[in-house]
């Protein structure tokens, strides 16, 4: 995990040092708040984008997710690739089974502890950066589901960014959390593994 | 349509219009033979187990009906339960059986155990019980004489414990509130 | 009955019994150094879940197959025995997701027996129609799914499209689009709204025309023919040996459907056809799956009929110590208010009992067997998993069969790993 970072981590806060002054919250206000004038200003001021910026627009541009359906949310997970639900907008039809290849796990359905291993087997062979989406109630915490064989919320094995409530979620609502995600890492915020740490 | 003459069997049971044959589980291969052959019983639906360790420790009181069973045209009549019958041993391996045939019918076959009696396997005669048995075993702790391949199906293969015997807990977390202590 | 004729295209096929349910190498007929072993990981393209296949690999054949599952136990059973029925009515939905409310109906038909409650026609005949609807929601995941598989990729956003129709009207009448408990002990959970009739009998017209055009796509399609045709072969005596039901028993020649041969609901009251095909491969799975789609469209539409004439009916029994009482009764009877407090808290108690009942699944026969000791909970749930017995035959059908065809196999089998593992 010692990748050195060359380029500067969102702790260095190169706006607030360019002499931003308000915060992101990332809701409740969706549209464009103080935040985001104020950083356009700085950045028409200085004639710049920052590389990372740059970075995180082509990451959340065409994420790949990992064929990773379990259970009943699979099921809502593959209709977002259908016509009606499109994901295909957002650059994401292409779910590759290799973790090699994928940028996004969405871990769909209840996981049990028979499961556990191969899935963090799958976590840890997919390249960094990687998100994961824990889609639905049994996979954010264990559903409706509290006994000896369910994992109690996949987030007991690896670190997770987005939550996305609902059994299922509706299509529109795992959008809605993928768009969040998209959002978390336009506005600098790291993948969660760095900020929460893998365990072993 | 009740099949009479079926050898093995301790005793018949008719209830909500359903037969169950009570069977001596040390001739249940005859039995099922015997049913399939003879009485057309083509397709072994499924192999359950049952645990019936603290039968009847749940109390008798409530307002449902009379013992006879319960009039739904006086909807407000009370009564007490009838108290469930003691089972005679802890764990019954339950058998259903379909006949697909111009004329179909289901039979319910049961074999009582107790803790760690064994069962012979009906794999010969219906294939299908393969699977079944093998869950039965992984749930219960059952074990199978002549099965092919007598390992855990559902649970990982090191696990310790049958999971659906009574005395298993059902595990899992206490949820914790955010806000209390 | 008639248990159809094995045609010339199976002679010389059969495998012999005892059919198995795994495969081993026999060091006879292979080399062992040849044998490559690939394991088909919980993980995989395939979209059926969570289902490993570890293979022996003769060069391109399959020579030993052993299927481990598991992984998606959820311990179902163990988890409903402490929750109140009226609570575990939401449990069996998640076992076969996608037709949820097939395990849904059986679990509250199972219970109904042992309460010996009558519900009004006007829930049965909404039972009827949305389990036909929820075979229809099967069959077209089925069907996009399976597609994918075998590469006609574009099936699956055809699938899909009506897919998304028949969810649209799940959420019109239940408000969810999966997993919509709406069947209660004694009826329906609310009444049918007024919409309802009018959209259903418009998909109910619109579903042939994309039945067509599926098989338009499909049906002479070369590459789907070499795919399909002769694949997966599973004779009349294996499949019944093999404890089938369902799709699989009726591609094999067997002519059983319990909506036909032992009818639960009012399927003795709509007029439908049954498909049987003869040959038991891959693609006589697929032609029963499309004939079933075009029957189910049948059915709603009958089914719609008759419902309007009744609007206005009870859609839930009367039994007020089972059902919850109406909300406007709450304020003025002392009793309703009473029995819905304990309805609510300690759940109704079933009389003491066991019973099995069975329904024809999308996938074959559900089936509950429920025993009761008098309580407000179920003593043991059993639910006889139709995708465990498909399964089972995985290895019966792929013995010599090439990987790509162990593919296509699978597929056809129709197996869902949440009714597997439960």
């Amino acid at each position: 995990m010692a990748l050195a970072r060359r380029l500067p981590l969102v702790s260095d806060r190169p706006a607030a040092k360019a002499g931003l002054r308000s915060e992101r919250t990332l809701w409740p206000d969706r549209g464009p708040g103080v935040f985001e004038q104020e950083l356009e200003s700085i950045e028409d001021a200085l004639m710049t984008t920052t590389v990372e910026k740059a970075v995180a627009w082509a990451q959340s541009g065409s994420m790949w997710p990992d064929t990773f359906g379990l259970a009943c949310c699979a099921i809502e997970m593959m209709s977002i690739v259908s016509s009606r639900y499109d994901i295909a907008r957002f650059g994401m039809e292409r779910f590759s089974s290799s973790p090699r290849q994928a940028d996004l796990l969405i871990i769909s359905g209840r996981m049990t502890h028979k499961m556990a291993a191969p899935a963090r087997q799958v976590y840890d062979q997919m390249l960094e950066p990687k998100w994961v989406i824990a889609m639905g109630a049994c996979a954010s915490s264990g559903g409706m589901f509290n006994n000896y064989t369910v994992l109690q919320g996949v987030d007991k094995i690896f670190p997770v960014d987005i939550h996305v409530p609902g059994c299922p979620p509706r299509p529109e609502a795992l959008m809605e959390g993928i768009i969040r995600l998209h959002e978390k890492m336009r506005a600098g915020v790291p993948p969660a593994y760095e900020i929460r740490g893998v365990a072993e | 349509m009740t099949p009479t003459g079926v050898p093995g069997v301790a005793e018949t049971l008719e209830a909500h219009g359903e037969t169950t044959l009570v069977v001596d589980p040390a001739r249940i291969v005859e039995t099922c033979t015997y049913l399939r052959d003879a009485e057309g019983f083509n397709v072994l639906v499924d192999v359950s187990g049952v645990d019936y360790l603290g039968w009847g420790g749940s109390g008798v009181a409530g307002y449902i009906g009379t013992e006879a069973g319960r009039d739904l045209h006086a909807p407000g009549s009370q009564g007490f339960q009838r108290v469930p019958a003691d089972k005679p041993k802890r764990f019954a391996v339950v058998y259903h059986l379909l006949r697909v045939a111009d004329a179909p019918g289901r039979v319910r076959v049961t074999a009582w155990l107790d803790d760690g009696d064994e069962i012979d396997s009906v794999v010969g005669v219906w294939p299908a019980a393969d699977w079944f048995e093998r869950e039965v075993f992984d749930m219960f702790g059952i074990t199978f004489r002549g099965h092919p391949y007598l390992v855990r199906i559902l649970m990982p293969e090191d696990w310790e414990g049958h999971p659906l015997r009574k005395d298993y807990p059902v595990g899992g977390e206490p949820v914790r509130f955010s806000g209390e202590e | 009955m008639a248990v159809m004729p094995a045609q010339r295209i199976y002679e010389g096929t059969r495998i012999p019994s005892p059919c198995p349910t795994i495969l081993r190498i026999d060091p006879s007929e292979h080399d062992l150094d040849d044998i490559l072993t690939i394991n088909f990981g919980p993980n995989h393209p395939s979209t059926h879940g969570v289902l490993r296949l570890i293979v022996d690999l003769d060069g391109e054949h399959v020579a030993g197959i052993e299927a481990v599952i598991g992984y998606l136990h959820t311990g179902f059973e163990k988890t409903m025995e402490t929750k109140t029925y009226w609570k575990g009515i939401t449990y069996p939905e998640r076992i076969d997701y996608l037709s949820f409310q097939a395990n849904e109906l059986v679990f509250v038909l199972a219970i109904e027996k042992l309460l010996d409650l009558e519900t009004p026609e006007k829930a049965t005949w909404m039972r009827m129609c949305l389990s036909e609807l929820n075979r229809l929601h099967s069959h077209l995941v089925w069907l996009g799914t399976s597609a994918l598989e075998m590469g006609a990729i574009s099936m699956f956003w055809y699938a899909f499209r009506e897919r998304d129709m028949v969810l649209d009207l799940f959420e019109m009448v239940t408000g969810v689009r999966m997993h919509t408990r709406y069947f209660q002990v004694g009826g329906l959970a609310e009444d049918i709204p007024e919409g309802f009739y009018a959209e259903a009998r418009a998909f109910a017209r619109h579903m042939p025309k994309a039945v067509d055009d599926y098989e338009a796509i499909l049906d002479r399609n070369k590459i789907w023919l070499e795919r399909t045709k002769g694949i997966g072969l599973l004779s009349a005596e294996d499949a019944l040996a093999l404890g089938q039901s369902g799709p699989m028993l009726r591609a094999s020649g067997v002519d059983w459907d319990l909506r036909k041969n032992m009818p639960y609901l009012a399927y003795d009251q709509v007029d439908f056809d049954v498909p049987v095909y003869p040959n038991g491969d891959v693609y006589d799975r697929y032609k029963v799956h499309m004939d079933e789609m075009r029957t189910s469209a049948r059915i709603v539409a009958q089914c719609v009929t008759r419902l309007e004439e009744m609007r206005g009916d009870r859609w839930i029994a009367d039994d007020r110590k089972v059902v919850l009482p109406p909300r406007e009764e709450l304020h003025t009877s002392m009793e309703s208010l009473i029995h819905h407090f304990k309805i609510v808290t300690e759940g109704y108690r079933v009389p003491e009992g066991e019973v099995y009942v069975a329904i024809e699944s999308a996938r074959g026969e559900c089936g509950c067997y429920l025993v009761s000791d008098g309580g407000p909970k179920p003593w043991r749930v059993k639910f006889r998993a139709p995708s465990l017995a498909a399964l089972q035959a995985t290895a019966t059908c792929v013995r010599g069969a090439a990987v790509a065809d162990l593919i296509a196999v699978a597929a056809s089998l129709d197996p869902v790993m949440g009714d597997v593992d439960r």
